[in-house]
């Protein structure tokens, strides 16, 4: 298997699979993960919507690139204080606060690097400041906090310390306006994008908003998009998304023209690898097996395909990217995250 | 007064649908019995609830690793759908070809089991056998996958004679052996490595893989067969091409769809109808639309003594319920509870009790499931604040005289507009009573939640608890 993927302005290389599915309460491994994001330290922070049989345990899980399992924090579920019904998304500012989305809670929660829990943010509504559903959150370079009021179909952006100071979009399919948008990030000028989730595209804005241009479509071809939930973009311009529909992840230039995509290709992560030695048994029938099958037409789409195909993304929820041009693609079903490095 | 159109139309919906809203009832009634008929047993786009919206709120309903949020899945399908009848046939086969997660640990599987219920259900049911004897979760179960060329398992091949097309007495133990023989080499995909996952319940390292199907050449039997009188170098194909000709194979299909869309117990008029089906099966081609379609346009069916002779199942009364309050219309947390209700009433779906599926009728009800039927009943009607109930109470309001109803009116609109529901004289007076103690009710005004609009709710949770609420 190729572990290369290129066109002639960019190259992939895939380099590792971090995580195995965790059960329980805590410990190593994943609960559903829904985002990633990585601080100067190489730590991995990784955002655990968790099923509701796991609810209890909603956390931020830590680990390193090495895959070590540093450890978690959370408050569980709930609505006071710290705690989390259904998270989505993270974002980590420069100054070591890490803010987090809940989409039911209607809030923004910080707690810092350490998991101490700081405060929260939000109350329910569709005022100016108010929330319905925050899903995607970014920080631009000025310490701002943008947020994708999903419900109320806009942006929010406010200071470091809570205060609004910009609001733009309105539900439609037109220049500016969103249908259930999730991701959003800013690039090396702070420029927004936003990822329109139910309108198969990806929107760019000036950092207060103005439009700018729109990447994509509806469909399952090259540039185009199935309900894209995460962007990413590096310090070139490329354009990373989560393409999760199509369960795959694009990469688009500068200019929004199509790159080169990823479907996928999950190794067994050391944990992985961990739990064969325990089973050696279920490892010798899975060393026979064949992990790329063919499948009858009826379950030819794409959902299918990754449900059955596992080094595939299936549900690849978010992309980030750290400071070192690796890209990590968190999948929700798989319970781990893929590791790829730029050239 | 009650129009026996309407009254049959609403017979219709609750056996081809889940009961009908008075809006929906309307809808029918526009096309006509005959073209009901046909809308309902050609399902066009179902409108149900998408994946994507699914999906993204319930990450348990993306993965479907487990029972509940598999069920949960299943659960908003059926709350959701616009064409019944295709989550009609699909629960009939669920109970029919009865396969359960305990043994898989693979729900993906099951609900593309259910899918395929879906597609084909109402199809040809030689293609139906042919799609069940290929389907992964089904080869599992019974153990399909332990068939081999050189050491025949005859589970499958019993149970496909025994409880799936001809029924037991119609058949030879030496055509059970033969039939199995037939089905050696069809297996699922990495069959090996499957089976161990679903043995030792393994979602590691990275969650469930989902299964296909796969024939192994190798592994199959190829050599000279004699099955039901004929002899051959049968394939699974052939024997199932032999099964579906059979007389024993159309009484089985037609008194199973009989018991399922028409009565729980079969009369001699039900037999006579039974019969015509058969007549069909074999005119068609196998098509158990055509069977069905026999059925609906039957005297017997449209007739007052067909309605309300069959308890309605969990699902039935779970979900006819949820849709008549018009509740669960987008994904909210707690779906999934809801699932288990019917859990508790004695239906959990994608866990029947065992391969025979579950025992229907009078069975349904006992002490405990009467009481979770009831109260879950009661609950959902009761809510004035759900869409359907405000619809309910918007109709009280503009059929009446001014915006009051006498206490007669109140009980006999909330009947109306829940079916109409014929109930007994006696059922009737303790409604009409109950409504009494309060005298007329006027809903000139009225604001969600008041207690005008409460004592409708509450009327429709009485209604709700009558027994004849818990027959279809």
């Amino acid at each position: 298997m190729s572990t290369q993927t290129q066109s002639p302005s960019i190259t992939l290389d895939y380099v590792k699979t971090i995580g195995i599915v965790n059960n329980g309460l805590n410990g190593r491994g994943f609960a559903n993960p829904y985002d990633t994001a990585v601080d100067g330290d190489g730590r991995i922070y990784v955002l655990n919507r968790c099923d509701p049989a796991r609810a209890s345990a909603i956390r931020v899980g830590i680990c390193t690139i090495d895959e070590e399992y540093l450890g978690e924090f959370g408050r569980g579920n709930g609505a006071g204080d710290g705690q989390f019904v259904w998270v989505v998304a993270m974002a980590l500012a420069g100054d070591g606060r890490l803010f987090i989305t809940d989409e039911y809670n209607h809030r923004v929660t910080i707690y810092n690097t350490s998991g101490a829990y700081l405060s929260h943010w939000g109350v329910p509504g569709s005022g100016d400041g108010e929330l319905n559903g925050p899903a995607g959150i970014a920080i631009d370079s000025s310490g701002n906090v943008i947020v994708v009021d999903q419900h109320n179909a806009r942006i929010q952006k406010f200071s470091a310390d809570g205060k609004l100071i910009a609001i733009w979009g309105s539900f439609g399919s037109g220049e500016g306006q969103f249908n259930l948008p999730w991701g959003v990030a800013v690039d090396q000028h702070d420029n927004v994008y936003v990822c329109d989730w139910r309108n198969d595209r990806i929107q760019k804005f000036t950092n207060d908003g103005e439009f700018l241009a729109v990447f994509g479509e509806s469909g399952h071809g090259e540039g185009q998009f199935q309900r894209p939930t995460s962007v990413a973009i590096d310090p070139e311009g490329f354009i990373y998304v989560a393409d999760w529909g199509n369960e795959r992840v694009q990469v688009l230039g500068p200019d929004g023209s199509f790159q080169l995509l990823l479907r996928g290709q999950a190794t067994a992560s050391k944990w992985a690898e961990d739990y064969f030695a325990s089973n050696p048994e279920e490892k010798a029938e899975r060393d026979v097996a064949n992990l790329h099958p063919d499948l009858p037409a009826h379950l030819n789409t794409p959902y299918h395909i990754s449900s059955q195909t596992e080094p595939f993304f299936w549900g690849p929820v978010s992309v980030s990217l750290d400071h070192q041009g690796r890209l990590y693609v968190a999948e929700t079903n798989r319970h781990r995250f893929q590791v790829y490095q730029k050239r | 007064m009650i129009s026996n159109d309407t009254a049959l139309m609403a017979h219709l919906l609750r056996r081809a649908g889940f009961g009908a809203s008075r809006d929906e009832l309307e809808r029918y009634l526009e096309m006509g019995y005959d073209g009901a008929v046909e809308a309902l047993l050609n399902p066009s786009d179902p409108g149900n609830m998408p994946d994507d919206l699914i999906r993204r709120y319930h990450v348990e309903q993306s993965e479907l690793r487990d029972l509940a949020g598999s069920a949960a899945y299943w659960m908003y399908r059926m709350i959701s759908t616009s064409s019944p009848m295709e989550e009609k046939i699909a629960l009939f086969y669920h109970s029919l070809f009865a396969t359960g997660y305990a043994k898989l640990n693979q729900a993906r599987c099951l609900l593309n089991q259910v899918d395929m219920f879906r597609r084909s259900g109402l199809e040809s049911f030689e293609d139906l056998l042919l799609e069940l004897s290929k389907d992964p979760a089904m080869i599992l179960w019974l153990d399909n996958n332990e068939n081999h060329g050189t050491a025949v398992n005859e589970n499958y091949g019993r149970e496909l004679l025994e409880l799936f097309s001809m029924g037991i007495g119609n058949y030879t133990e030496d055509d059970v052996k033969e039939c199995a023989r037939a089905f050696t080499g069809w297996t699922l995909g990495n069959a090996e490595y499957m089976s161990i996952r679903a043995a030792k319940d393994s979602i590691w390292p990275y969650g469930r893989i989902a299964w296909h199907f796969e024939y192994r050449d190798e592994d199959h039997d190829d050599g000279e067969k004699t099955f039901l009188g004929e002899t051959g170098r049968f394939n699974g194909e052939e024997i199932i091409a032999i099964i579906v000709k059979q007389e024993s194979t159309a009484r089985f299909l037609a008194t199973r769809l009989f018991q399922f869309f028409a009565a729980d117990e079969v009369t001699k008029a039900g037999e006579q109808v039974i019969n015509e089906m058969m007549a069909t099966y074999f005119s068609s081609g196998y098509q158990v639309r055509g069977m069905l379609r026999t059925l609906f346009h039957s005297d017997h069916f449209k007739s007052e003594d067909a309605r309300f002779t069959r308890v309605k199942a969990p699902a039935e009364m779970v979900v006819g319920a949820i849709r008549m309050a018009g509740k669960y219309q987008n994904p909210v947390l707690g779906i999934e509870k809801v699932s288990n209700t019917m859990l508790y009433m004695g239906q959990g779906l994608l866990q029947p009790p065992s391969v025979e599926g579950w025992h229907e009728g009078l069975e349904w009800i006992n002490s405990g499931a009467l009481v979770e039927r009831v109260n879950f009943a009661a609950k959902e009607l009761s809510d004035v604040k759900s869409p359907g109930v405000r619809s309910i109470i918007n109709r009280l309001e503009s059929s009446s005289e001014g915006g009051v109803l006498d206490p007669a009116d109140l009980a006999d609109g909330c009947l109306d507009l829940l079916g109409p529901i014929q109930v007994s004289d006696e059922t009737r007076s303790v409604l009409v009573n109950y409504a009494a103690r309060n005298g007329d009710l006027d809903l000139n005004g009225h604001q969600p939640g008041d207690e005008a609009e409460q004592r409708v709710g509450n009327m429709l949770r009485l209604v709700a608890a009558t027994k004849e609420y818990q027959l279809a």
